[in-house]
Parts: structure tokens; sequence; C-alpha cells
């Protein structure tokens, strides 16, 4: 074997200039053993995975007959291998994990061969949309296997990716999916336009994406809803919504959405449609109990406690007989504490938080009834809203909520009942105002629309739904086609 | 000038038309119209309601033909008659007449939160709230307007259950009998009901912004009929409700009715009515701001952000001098005057001008 591996010091390029600084960069050249000639590999050691080199592109190159750069194609056992004369290129390709292969005969071109390093990490369980029946499988961090798992259940040609690099940093690729028989054209535009419109420097998540394109960035509602679940993503997509996958993130971003699809959660679909929809209103009873008990508990004792019956407003009373602090006081005592144990249950490792949130929920709450800082029916009014606010299937959706319950609070002190009708005003306009990709956020409440009402505050059985969304405008709104002959059996036939 | 058109995506759906009009017209009036009403026919005035709502559905007929032949809303109807100076005049003086509209509405409903919930609050303070949240209504465009219309009326619409508590106290042989009073009292009366009924007037305000105007006329139709009904039906259960001694003294009949209502968590229901009449009042003061705000626009060519700023200023300037009772019914009368003589007189007037307007310029084509 006359393998003579010689490392040259030539004379940097300009490209080479500062990669030469990083100790990952690696240039190496090699004679081919049949014709003598000297080529030249160039890659990104973190990038790459040595073992394609090794196995795969230098045994070929250096054994077998190795003439002129476009014998690379038939030597190298690699899908992906490219042939350009373009330098500008280079760090590009450099940077996605390709070897650079040049040749001394041919200086003008360059020969790029794929050998990109995938560290993914093994499908897992979905842990912020966990639902008890149905898939299981969850987004990882890898593009290319999140878009495997959306195509396995949408195996049709009609199914678009279209990728996009975002960020002059990060240079992330960012892919919108649609049904290009289904998707209304003007909507994939408006996407298209917006994330060439995105202007940042290190986009390193979805979330970044969702706030770089929402339609109101001032909002604290979120406006693209994000899920980690590929049968989520596929549902949408067949009623015509528009999917967009980031790398390097297991949430899936989906748009344009309307507030109510914030409430139901995908299981709802792998139920019963009574037992789905008597759920969704139950969640959504939850959610309003959880952002005005407290606030009618002040507004009623600070102001109105002729509405309470005697019976009812003598327990009041007794709980409330020798606390010293008035009812806002005391409540947005609680409702701290409750953000706290949240706040500090979020940050620290599983164990030590469950800890943390039976230390904080049971021994606090006692102490503080049994000291006389706060009442004991408010305890139960704040751990109740605190359970009824959890119940939120969008884990975005939930964080609103909590910030929602302190302008309700702070009006109920000052106006009463009026301040949180009047509060509740101002969330309504908000509400209104607000579009998702230009499409009303309210619908189908506002603009109502009757036809949509099917699948939102409550979910119809899929007979129901034979027709897709109106809202979304798509190009074709049947789903299936509703068999009318089908005669209703009389009894007994 | 060429008018633009407005363009479809901020037009509204011609169904729309129904929540707009029934959510202006039921405002502060439907709190206290009773006794008004009562005191000209006695128990015989829901044959006045009736007999109003019936006039109003001429009204509505008139106004759509009017803005169908003039192409427009009043301005363009203004200046199909009498050309562009003196059309925009004549416009110019419904900027007051709303602004005058939704002062009366916000005051008024400060003096009922005043007398039944809260002595205390500041009605500079209040108000001001109040059109900051208008302000930032408006500034959403026409379409959020009409969302606050929607939902002022929808979300508050379970109220009307609640007065089914008065049904269980109710005696109705105080209505019998039934056309004791002479055709003048009834009309008196019916001329009463103006400030109740007013608002649906604002379609000629807003008619370009409907897609497909001539499909919304029935809605528009349907909605006065609506309000006719709860008018009467509520004015029926008031009446069985009190004796006519007793409605004579309850300036808020309606309000009164609320303290009936007894539920095992809840007594005093009037706190929760009265809170959530706030919803109901707030399309009345934003779609009179709005129209007021669009016609400066219309005639001084002033942007509409402007132009909302100024209506306010007004607003919050002079509610600090409507400071006794007299002042504010004497507001609530001369609005309601103004509402009947522009609806009553001077649509008719229009129409007829409209009209002739039209065969003359038929008579010049020739």
């Amino acid at each position: 074997m006359k393998n003579k591996r010689i490392k040259e010091d030539v004379e940097h390029k300009e490209w080479e200039k500062s990669f030469i600084k990083s100790k990952d960069f690696k240039k190496i050249f090699y004679y081919n053993q049949k014709t003598n000639v000297r080529f030249g590999l160039t890659f990104m050691a973190t990038l790459i995975d040595e073992n394609i080199i090794q196995d795969g592109i230098l045994p070929n190159l250096l054994e077998d007959e190795f003439r002129e750069i476009e014998d690379i194609k038939q030597l190298v056992p690699v899908a992906d291998v490219q042939i350009c004369d373009d330098p500008s290129l280079i760090e590009q390709k450099l940077m996605n994990g390709y070897v650079m292969l040049t040749i001394e005969t041919e200086l003008k071109h360059f020969g790029f061969i794929a050998a990109q390093k995938e560290i993914v990490r093994g499908l897992s369980q979905p842990e912020v949309e966990f639902s008890v029946i149905g898939p299981k499988e969850a987004f990882v961090e890898s593009m290319g296997q999140n878009l495997n798992l959306i195509r396995k259940r949408l195996p049709v040609k009609e199914l678009i990716i279209e990728e996009f690099t975002l960020g002059s940093l990060s240079k992330t690729s960012v892919a919108i999916l649609y049904m290009e028989n289904i998707t209304n054209e003007d909507n994939v535009d408006t996407v298209r336009q917006r994330l060439k419109n995105v202007k940042f420097d290190a986009i390193t998540d979805s979330s970044y994406i969702v706030q770089l394109i929402s339609d109101n960035s001032n909002s604290p509602f979120p406006q693209l809803l994000d899920t980690e679940r590929p049968d989520r993503v596929a549902g949408i997509l067949a009623e015509g919504k528009i999917a967009i996958v980031v790398d390097g993130s297991p949430h899936v971003l989906i748009t344009p959405t309307t507030l109510v699809e914030f409430f139901s959660s995908f299981e709802d679909y792998f139920l019963n449609w009574i037992l789905s929809s008597f759920f969704r209103l139950i969640r959504l009873f939850a959610v309003a109990f959880s952002i005005l008990i407290t606030p009618i508990y002040v507004a009623t004792l600070s102001y109105h406690y002729e509405l309470i019956p005697k019976d009812l407003m003598s327990t009041l009373i007794t709980s409330r007989r020798e606390i010293p602090l008035p009812p806002i006081l005391e409540a947005l005592f609680l409702e701290l504490t409750i953000e706290l144990l949240r706040e500090a249950g979020a940050r620290l490792p599983t164990k030590v938080g469950q800890t943390i949130g039976i230390v904080g929920g049971i021994v606090i709450g006692t102490a503080s009834v049994e000291a006389g800082l706060t009442s004991n029916v408010l305890l139960i009014i704040v751990a109740l809203a605190a359970l009824a606010s959890f119940t939120t299937p969008v884990y975005r959706m939930g964080n609103t909520i909590r910030l929602l319950r302190f302008p309700f609070l702070f009006l109920a002190e000052l106006w009463g009942l009026l301040g949180i009708v009047f509060c509740f005003c101002v969330l309504l306009t908000h509400l209104t105002r607000l579009t998702s990709l230009g499409r009303p956020f309210l619908e189908p409440l506002y603009p109502p629309r009757v036809v949509d009402m099917k699948d939102a505050l409550i979910r119809l059985p899929f007979e129901a739904q034979s027709k897709r969304p109106i809202f979304l405008r798509t190009k074709n709104p049947i789903r299936f086609s509703k068999k009318k002959a089908k005669k209703k059996k009389d009894i007994d036939e | 000038m060429k008018e633009q058109p407005i363009p479809e995506r901020l037009q509204i759906s011609p169904f729309l038309v129904f929540y707009m009009v029934m959510s202006i017209q039921i405002g502060i009036g439907v709190l206290g119209y009773q006794r008004i009403i009562a005191m000209d026919a006695g128990y015989d005035a829901w044959i006045s309601i009736l007999f109003a709502g019936g006039c109003i559905h001429v009204i509505i007929w008139l106004i759509y033909k009017i803005c169908d032949t003039a192409g427009g809303d009043i301005v363009s109807a203004h200046k199909y008659i009498a050309g562009n100076f003196i059309g925009k005049a004549l416009s110019a003086i419904f900027i007051g007449y709303f602004i005058l509209f939704s002062l009366t509405v916000l005051r008024t409903f400060i003096e009922v939160i005043q007398v039944w919930m809260f002595p205390e609050i500041s009605t500079f303070w209040f108000s001001f709230a109040f059109m900051a949240l208008c302000v930032y209504i408006i500034f959403g465009g026409f379409r959020t307007v009409v969302g606050i219309a929607f939902f002022g009326l929808v979300l508050p619409a379970y109220l009307l259950l609640t007065f089914g508590w008065a049904i269980k106290f109710s005696n109705y042989y105080n209505l019998l009998p039934i056309w004791d009073h002479s055709i003048k009292e009834l009309l008196t009366a019916s001329y009463h009901m103006s400030l109740t009924f007013i608002g649906f007037e604002s379609i000629i305000f807003f008619y370009p912004f409907i897609k497909e105007p001539k499909k919304s006329q029935k809605w528009a139709h349907l909605a006065v009929l609506t309000t006719t009904l709860i008018y009467t039906v509520l004015a029926i259960i008031t009446f069985a409700y009190f004796s006519e001694e007793q409605l004579s003294k309850q300036i808020w009949a309606s309000l009164t009715m609320w303290k009936i209502v007894e539920m095992p968590f809840v007594e005093r229901f009037e706190y929760i009515g009265i809170a959530n009449w706030n919803l109901i009042i707030l399309p009345n003061v934003c779609i009179s701001v709005w129209i007021a705000s669009r016609l400066i626009k219309r005639v001084f060519n002033i942007r509409q952000k402007v132009g909302v700023f100024f209506v306010v200023a007004a607003v919050l300037s002079i509610i600090n001098f409507l400071d006794t009772r007299e002042k504010i019914n004497m507001l609530n009368d001369s609005v309601g005057k103004m509402g009947f003589v522009f609806n009553f007189i001077y649509i008719p007037l229009l129409f007829a001008a409209v009209m002739i307007a039209k065969k003359l310029k038929k008579g010049k084509k020739k």
C-alpha cells in the first residue's frame, strides 16, 4: 500500500480565511492509486459522518480509476452527489454537511458529496398533548423525520412541501405543507410572503416563527397553533389549512386558526361525538370559570354582597370574619402563590417539582388559612380556578388564560361587576379585531357561520362533517359526497 | 371628486344588518319606556308600540329606496338632490345628532349606574374608559363595530328570560278593558316611543358597507319586527306586574322587575343585569360615534382616525356638564324629539326630494 497522505499548507483562498480558524475544518489531500491524480477532501468534521468517508467515499476514490471530476458520479456510492463551478456555494454546502471534493486537474469545478451526520432523538410519546386513545407518536427535532411522519399519513402527490431558509445566522430550513388541490392559494401566498419577510438572525425554534409571522404580535393570544402530534397535522392539512415545519423544533405550526381550535383537543376526534361535544363544553366552562371566578369573588365581597342569598352569605362571613385583608389583597396573595408554584414547578426537575407542588400547595394553602391570612372559601375557589385552567388542551392558550385573570381582578376591585363586564368587553373587542392569516380569529362565532359550528363548540358526527370549514375558502369544499339515497330504515324492516 | 366604492373585504354580509339594527335600537330606552307610554295611553299603550313598529317598517322601506336611488349613504343622497356644497352642509347637521345620541345613551347609562349600583362612580372617568374602548373598537374598522353589535345583542339575550320571573306575579286583568283610550292618546304614546325605537336610521349611514344591500332589506325589517315584539311583550308583562299607579312611580320599570328574580345563589339580580347592560350600551355608543366620525370624513375630508378623536373629545367635554336628573331628562327628551323629526319627517321629505330629482335627471337625459 503506497498510500501517501500529504497535508499541505497551500496558500489560502479568500473563502477559507475564517474557516481555517475553526478546529473542525478539515482539508486533506490524497493520491489515486491507479492514475496518481491528486485530489482533496474538504469538510467540517463536526457535521459529517466519518463512516461515510471511510467506508463509502475514500476506498472507491483511492482504488478505482479516477481521472476527472465527472467520474465521482460513478465511483461514489452516495445518492446526493453534485458537481458545480460556483465558489459562492461552497460555504453553504460545507455547512450543510457536504464533503467538498477538488481535483488538481480541474480547479474550477467542485464536487459535493452528502455525508450529513444525522443525530435524531428516537420517537417518543407526545408530552404536552398526551391522549389516552389514539396514536402515540410525537414530532422530534429533525425535519426529515417529522416530514416522514406527516407524509406517511397523507400518501398523495397533492401534498406539497415547499422549503425556505430563514435566519441570516441560523440558516434554519422551514417547510410549508399544504394540499395543492384543497388549500386556498391566497393563504399559501400569504404564508410564503410572511416567511420571506422574516428578518431575524437566529431562528432556533418554531416559536420564533409564531411570533414573527403573527398578524398581531402585540396580542397575548397565540394566532398560530403549535402541535406535536403528526395525526393532528394530517387532520388539518386535509381540512385545507397550512402546516409549517421548522427544522430543529418538535412543534409544527398550523395556520390559519380560530379561537375555538385552541380549546379542542385532537382526542375529541377519537371519541364518540356526544362525549367529545360534552368534553368541549366542559372545557369552555372551565376556561370561563377559571378567568372569572376570583374576580367575581372580589367584586361581590367588595361591593355587591346583597347579591348573595342569606344562607350562602353566612358561610362566607364565617370564613372571612378573622381576615384582616380586603378581598382584593387576599385574592392577589393566593393567585400569586399559585403562579409562583407553577413557575417554580415548571423550571425544576420533575421530581423536585412534584415535591415543591405538594409542599407549596398543601402546606402554604392550609397554613395561610390557619394563620388567618386568607379565607378557606377563597382557597377553594383559587385552587379550582387553577385546576380549571389546566384543562386547555393547548399549552400556549393555558398561559394566556393565566395572564387574563389579573386585569379582570383589578377592574373587579375598581368597578365591581361592572368592571368585570367592562374588561370582558375589551377582551371581546380584542378578539374580534384579531385575525389569523387575515381570517377572523373568532370565526364561526363572529362572523357567525352556522355551517362551521359543526366542529366548534361541539363536534358533530363525521357523517355531518361532509364540508370543509368555509372560512378557509378551500378550492374543494366537499370532503366526501353524502349519499342522499341512504334511506332511513323503518322499524322491523 | 369621485366616490370610491367600499372594497368587498370591508363589507358585511346582508344578514348582519339584523344585528346592527337591533343592537342600536335596544339601549337605554327599554329600561324605562313603560311608564312614559303609560302616562299617555294607560294600559292600552302596547297598541301604540305595535303601531309605532308598523310605521318604522315604512321608514325602512323609504331608507332603502333613497339609498338605492342615490347609490350610497345619506351624503350621496344629499349630493344627489342639492349638489356638493349644500349637500355636505345638510349632512354636517347629522354629526351633531349622532354626538348627542351617543352622549344621551352614555350619560343615561351612567345615571342608572349611579342610582342603582355605585352612587360615587365618576362620570368623567367611566365615560373616559368607555370612550377609549369605543376608539379601540372603531380603529378595528367597520367589521369590528358590527362584531361588537353582534355580541352586544347575542350574549345578553339571556336577560330576556329573567323577565319570566315577573310572569309568576302578574295579573293580566290589569290590561282590560282594551281600547279605552282615544286614538289621539294612542298616537301620543307612539310618539313617545321615539327614544326607545330610534337607531334604525343608522342604515342610511352604513348602507355602502353592506354586501348586496338589496338582500339586507328583509333583515332590517325582521330586526324591527323583533324589537317591536320584544317591546310589546315586555310592556305587557310590565303592565300585568305593576298596577297603573305603581308604574307611574317607576322611572326604570324594567330594572325594578329584576328585583323579583331569585336563584339559590343569586339575589338582587339587577346588579348583574345592569353590569350586563354595559354590553348592550356599547354598540349603541360605538355605532353612533362611528357614524359621526364617518360623516366627518365624508363631509370635511378629514381622516376618520382624527374624526373619532374629535367626536370623543366632544362627548367627554360635554358629559361633565350633565350633572342633574333634570338635565339628563331634558337631553333624553330632546334627542327623542330630534330622532322623531329626523325619522318621520325628514326621511319622507328626503325621499320625495330624491324621487323628484330622479325624475328631473331622467328628463334631462332625454
